[in-house]
């Protein structure tokens, strides 16, 4: 086995150790499960209505999406005392009265003046077509889903990043101030030791990614809220994964070569603010992006890198992207991962054996 | 053979030497197969320097080390062992994960790893620990991890940094031990001290390094050859004004008289200390190591 594995396979072994890495796994695994149930448990569509010596009213026709359940009561005053206590959310009476407790529930109300209207009518003779309604956007069936999405895919793909990219950071630094490199790059070269160390810790990050999307995949499918997602939801969940790992590699590398600069642990926040700053600035990006993904901030914001690392996979969960856009932005961000790898290595090579005082990014670079 | 050639190096300026500072001022010396070299010189004489090119983890301005008569490059180095100044071990790690971590990043199959490491820790008397994080190690037994790192792949080249500083007598004979093994095997072992008793005990060859130059260099006799020796003389109840005429200084302490000479015809000497006195003691004396150091870099 050549180097640069024996270096991963040490970093992801040490990590996998941790009890941190086993409770982190296993909080956001029940987080997401969580998420995945909270629409149904807050289950916002769903009615009860009782009767008083009246006819159920043909609602289920007219909200399809919504469910209701019929109660029939005796008389009025048992209709009064269920509505107060909650039982249900609204009683016909005699065909003409509708009991509630305070203002009526907006789009019930709505709902069952338009169809006592309606049979109304229709009992008259009189029938309305019902409205056409035809989408001109793309697949409006899936906007709710496809924001919610959107919107923890964000959260999800920051807090991991941002994770991992401050471990590299940390490891690089225990190696450089304890002068284990010494004895290391007497055995490697300093890009295995930099490549060993960010693959390994890439691969923690995608051992929780993969946990995380599989538990959303799992979950949301018990729980129904599944039925609900557009098609080609297993697409999507590859290209989360190829824009992660492109984003990690240019973080984790600019992290590196930043954290090589300087020797002790408490001087790596410092150091990294820069790298910190960009990586919030992406995910407010990001998260702005879930509500407007079809905007130009989006589209322009899906090209350049390393926003597009984060901005791409939240606009391609939040609408329908073009492919060869996917393609020139992903062949833009490989190119600035290998522009950072070529510089971020060099920077890296250069500092991490001269430890003592912190070392400025441009007299590392201008050095012979 | 290694050899190490006209090293010089000199460090960017800094606040307190803004004309930057030369470190080695051409340093050049040969450690042979099976040979003990034992490197020494003043605090910031330069010798970890030295020891950092060899090691490759410093570029030296100009100079160069040949081993086997070509130029040391990275796959030679890796088959060094190497034992730095500033003790570096990851400090969550498991003794005996760790030995077999640096085993393997030097070349040793997984197998050959694990064998090496369990040997080492038996040696070294690190048995019972061999499970614990280094971190709940004392000081001196996490040196011992140190040098079974640069032990565990059977290096064909020793390098250490003050290996004995900070151990008790007997963790000196066992690492002492260790080191004279891998010299009767053919592996020439390059160490530097400041405790010159050992070096001198240990050491076919001593270099001393002074201000980034080299002083001496040679075997501990070559270097006392340098010295004149001196033939100390005690004489009881001596006749007054025995030894005038004689180069060299007489102490007298009480009844006895003690001269010390050299440069002298020894035997004429014997005889006019026996013709004076008691003689109780006549010998030629050796210059100790710290004697022939002090001189050096004086
Ligand atoms: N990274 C560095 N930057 C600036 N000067 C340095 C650096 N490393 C060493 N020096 C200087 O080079 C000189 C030689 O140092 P070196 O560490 O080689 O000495 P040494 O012989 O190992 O001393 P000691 O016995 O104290 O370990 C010293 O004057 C030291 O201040
Ligand atoms: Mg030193």
């Amino acid at each position: 086995m050549n180097g640069l594995m024996l270096i991963a396979r040490r970093e992801i072994v040490t990590q996998v150790r941790t009890k941190g890495f086993v409770i982190g796994l296993l909080v956001t695994g029940l987080l997401v499960a969580a998420v995945s149930f909270l629409p149904t448990i807050m289950g916002g569509d769903s009615y009860t209505l009782g009767t008083v010596n009246s006819q159920q009213l043909p609602l289920q026709q007219a909200a399809p999406d919504t469910e209701f359940e019929w109660r029939t009561f005796p008389d009025e005053e048992a209709a009064k005392q269920a509505v107060l206590d909650g039982d249900v959310d609204a009683v016909l009476v005699d065909d003409a009265r509708v009991l509630t407790d305070g203002e009526i529930d907006s789009e019930l109300g709505v709902l069952m003046q338009s169809v006592n209207r309606e049979v109304r009518l229709g009992a008259a003779g009189v029938n309305i077509p019902p409205l056409q309604v035809q989408s001109v956007g793309a697949d409006a069936q899936y906007e709710g889903a496809r924001t919610g999405i959107a919107v923890v895919l964000v959260l999800v793909l920051f807090m991991l990043l941002m994770g991992q990219v401050t471990m590299v950071a940390m490891g690089v630094v225990e190696e450089k101030g304890s002068r284990i490199v010494e004895i290391l790059l007497s055995a490697v070269r300093p890009w295995q030791l930099l490549g060993g160390k960010i693959a390994g810790l890439g691969v923690v990050g995608l051992i929780n990614m993969v946990t995380i999307l599989a538990v959303g995949l799992l979950a949301t499918s018990a729980s129904g809220l599944s039925a609900d997602f557009p098609p080609g939801i297993a697409g999507l969940v590859a290209g989360v994964l190829v824009w992660f790992v492109l984003g990690y590699v240019f973080f984790a590398t600019l992290s590196a070569a930043l954290a090589s600069l300087v020797s002790r642990q408490e001087e790596v926040n410092t150091v990294l603010t820069p790298l910190t700053m960009t990586v919030m600035l992406t995910y407010f990006v990001s998260f702005y992006i879930t509500t407007d993904p079809t905007g130009t901030l989006a589209t322009v914001m899906s090209f350049v890198p390393p926003f597009s690392s984060m901005v791409m996979p939240v606009r391609m969960a939040a609408t329908e992207v073009p492919l060869w856009q996917v393609g020139v932005s992903m062949a833009a961000m490989l190119l600035a991962v290998a522009a950072v790898l070529a510089i971020g290595a060099k920077v890296y090579a250069r500092a991490v054996l001269r430890t003592g005082a912190r070392l400025k990014l441009t007299d590392v670079l201008r050095a012979k | 053979m290694l050899e190490i050639s006209d090293l010089r190096k000199s460090f960017a300026g800094g606040p307190d030497a803004p004309g930057g500072k030369v470190a080695l001022d051409g340093i050049s010396f040969t450690v042979r197969p099976g040979e003990m070299y034992g490197f020494v010189g003043a605090n910031g004489a330069g010798k970890t320097t030295t020891m950092r090119i060899v090691m490759g983890v410093l570029q030296a301005d100009s100079g160069e080390v040949r081993w086997q008569g070509r130029p040391l490059g990275y796959d030679d180095r890796r088959r060094f062992g190497y034992m730095p100044e500033e003790r570096g071990l990851y400090q969550k790690m498991k003794v005996i994960e760790q030995i077999e971590y640096f085993g393997r990043l030097q070349g040793l199959s997984a197998q050959a790893a694990k064998k090496s490491a369990t040997d080492l820790i038996e040696r070294l008397g690190l048995v019972e620990r061999r499970n614990d994080a280094v971190q709940a190690l004392s000081l001196g037994n996490q040196q011992r991890v140190q040098l079974a790192v640069a032990l565990v792949h059977d290096p064909a080249v020793l390098v250490l940094d003050e290996p004995f500083s900070g151990l008790d007598p007997i963790a000196v004979d066992t690492l002492a031990t260790a080191l004279q093994e891998r010299c009767r095997g053919g592996v020439p072992v390059i160490f530097s001290s400041h405790q010159l008793e050992l070096v001198e005990r240990l050491c076919d060859s001593v270099g001393i390094v002074s201000g980034g130059r080299m002083v001496a260099t040679g075997t501990v006799a070559d270097l006392r050859g340098a010295e004149s020796n001196t033939l100390r003389v005690v004489v009881r109840d001596p006749a007054h004004g025995w030894a005038d005429g004689l180069p060299g200084t007489v102490t007298v302490r009480g009844d006895r008289h003690i001269l010390q000479t050299a440069d002298v015809d020894d035997q004429e000497v014997l005889r006019r200390a026996m013709k004076a006195g008691h003689v109780e003691y006549f010998g030629v004396e050796q210059p100790t190591l710290t004697e022939i150091f002090k001189e050096a870099v004086a």
